[in-house]
């Protein structure tokens, strides 16, 4: 493809996937600051695209194998539980933060990060499948990541980091896409088996840090009607996005 | 699903509610008690709503989406008629409260426009398959009893005997039954309909989770245990009802 090597072409389309993520925190240039209720509704937002492309990540998921996936999902929730307790424990300075804020963030963009391995061994895989398979789901990848790094950026951008910081911490929290799309291409027997553990384990952390984080915040600071309205609708929107690609 | 058993099972379901209108002046009942019904209802729910998106999409994607935003703004619109839900509680969410039904009998009245819509998404599960209709029918049997001691505990606080206030809270949620039957039969008299009701369902679902039984159990039983039940319970639900 492209008339390079193949796995120099595996390397540049999961590359292209990870660097879409950063547009994600485009909008956020035209927002200067955000009240608490919009902060909130932020919230809201951002767990609606987690709990569509959970449900998206799923289904792919479940066609491979509905028992790895689900024992994916529960290992993904444990992740995020353990990882929180460890964190828990200790003050914590990210991206110019400190404390929960810290804490928080630092959570979603491993979440985030880890999520990507699943999607980056999606990429290795396609390859296996052809030449049009692979660009089909880079292509998919690439715009579904945007959504992705909206979510990073619609928790990260209200309380107080840079456009260029959500940007890059988007794209970085999708650096494993690039980084495990290669072994995976050379390994896709072995690989393809693991994916449904890979996928569910994702959509597990994200499911959990839903309900964990992004819900209840949302919940201290906005009515719960609105919440559900704002978070309804973007699980369904993203839903109707992943189903038009 | 069969529509005898459909029914039968769903009006079991509605009966639930009366229990829980009984227990419901229990104090640990009505407040850590329907905090982790409502969790395990809200795990229950994820899980069946997603195995009737899958079954949904594979029949008309677009539809069954539509439709997901069509069901989750008609629940909204339902849920601006005051009713006798949480908010009359004392302790709720975030200080962020609404104002409680102004009625005993407006609130009986939400309750039970509000259930029709909940026998909406059973008789569509009852379409799509056994298991995510049984699974569906327990999760609802679960939502009822909580309902039910909110709705009890509302009615005896204003005077009235528990049997009194658990026989109002069945008669509220018998619309339940009756939805869950007539969209059974209206999706296999035209199946065209189906991936819509399903997307009605799976939208009103997803309201029901977010607006009603979640703020409901953080507020009783804090974060960290009722999301661990809630992905759980989505996840079993998942794994076994995807395939119907």
């Amino acid at each position: 493809m492209f008339g390079l090597p193949a796995v120099w072409a595996v390397f540049l389309c999961a590359l292209i996937t990870a660097l879409a993520t950063g547009l994600g925190a485009i909008p956020f240039a035209f927002i200067k600051s955000l009240s608490p209720r919009a902060a909130a509704h932020a919230n809201a937002i951002a767990a609606g695209l987690m709990l569509g492309a959970s449900l998206g990540l799923l289904s792919e998921g479940v066609r491979h194998g509905p028992a790895p996936t689900f024992l994916g999902a529960a290992a993904g929730v444990g992740f995020i539980l353990i990882t929180q307790r460890l964190l828990g424990d200790h003050e914590i300075a990210f991206a110019s933060l400190t404390g929960a804020d810290a804490r928080r963030m630092l959570l979603i963009v491993i979440v985030m990060t880890v999520h990507s391995f699943a999607e980056g061994i999606a990429v290795g895989v396609s390859f296996g499948g052809g030449a049009s398979l692979a660009i089909a789901i880079t292509v998919a990848l690439a715009i579904h990541n945007i959504p992705e790094g909206l979510a990073i950026s619609a928790v990260m951008r209200p309380r107080g980091v840079s456009i260029l910081a959500c940007a890059l911490w988007s794209v970085f929290s999708s650096l494993p896409q690039p980084l495990m799309a290669v072994p995976a291409f050379l390994l896709v027997d072995r690989v393809r088996a693991a994916l449904p553990y890979g996928l569910g384990f994702a959509a597990g952390a994200m499911v959990y840090m839903v309900l964990i984080e992004l819900l209840p915040e949302a919940y201290d600071a906005a009515e719960r009607r609105s919440i559900a309205v704002l978070a309804g609708l973007t699980t369904v929107a993203m839903l109707l996005f992943q189903q038009a690609l | 699903m069969e529509a005898g058993t459909l029914l039968l099972w769903s009006v079991v379901a509605a009966l639930a509610t009366g229990l829980g209108a009984a227990l419901g002046v229990h104090p640990w009942i009505a407040t850590r008690g329907i905090g982790w019904s409502s969790a395990a209802a809200a795990g229950l729910m994820l899980g069946a709503g997603y195995v009737l998106l899958t079954a949904g999409e594979a029949m008309a994607p677009t539809a069954t989406l539509v439709g997901a935003a069509l069901g989750l703004v008609l629940m909204r619109a339902a849920d601006g008629v005051p009713r006798s839900d949480h908010e009359s509680h004392p302790a709720m969410p975030g200080g962020r409260v609404s104002t409680p039904p102004a009625t005993n009998v407006g609130a009986v009245l939400a309750s039970a426009l509000h259930s029709a819509a909940e026998g909406v998404a059973i008789g569509a599960a009852g379409a799509v398959g056994v298991a995510v209709a049984e699974f569906l029918l327990l999760t609802f049997a679960l939502h009822n009893v909580s309902e039910g001691a909110v709705l009890g505990a509302r009615l005896t606080g204003s005077g009235r005997r528990a049997s009194s206030a658990a026989g109002i809270a069945v008669i509220a949620r018998c619309s339940q039954p009756l939805f869950a039957i007539a969209s059974l039969l209206l999706a296999r008299a035209m199946p065209p309909l189906l991936p819509w009701l399903i997307g009605a369902s799976f939208g009103a679902l997803l309201y029901l989770i977010i607006a009603e039984l979640l703020p409901q159990s953080y507020q009783q039983a804090g974060r960290t245990g009722i999301a661990v039940v809630v992905s759980l319970a989505a996840g079993m639900v998942a794994l076994m009802g995807v395939a119907p």
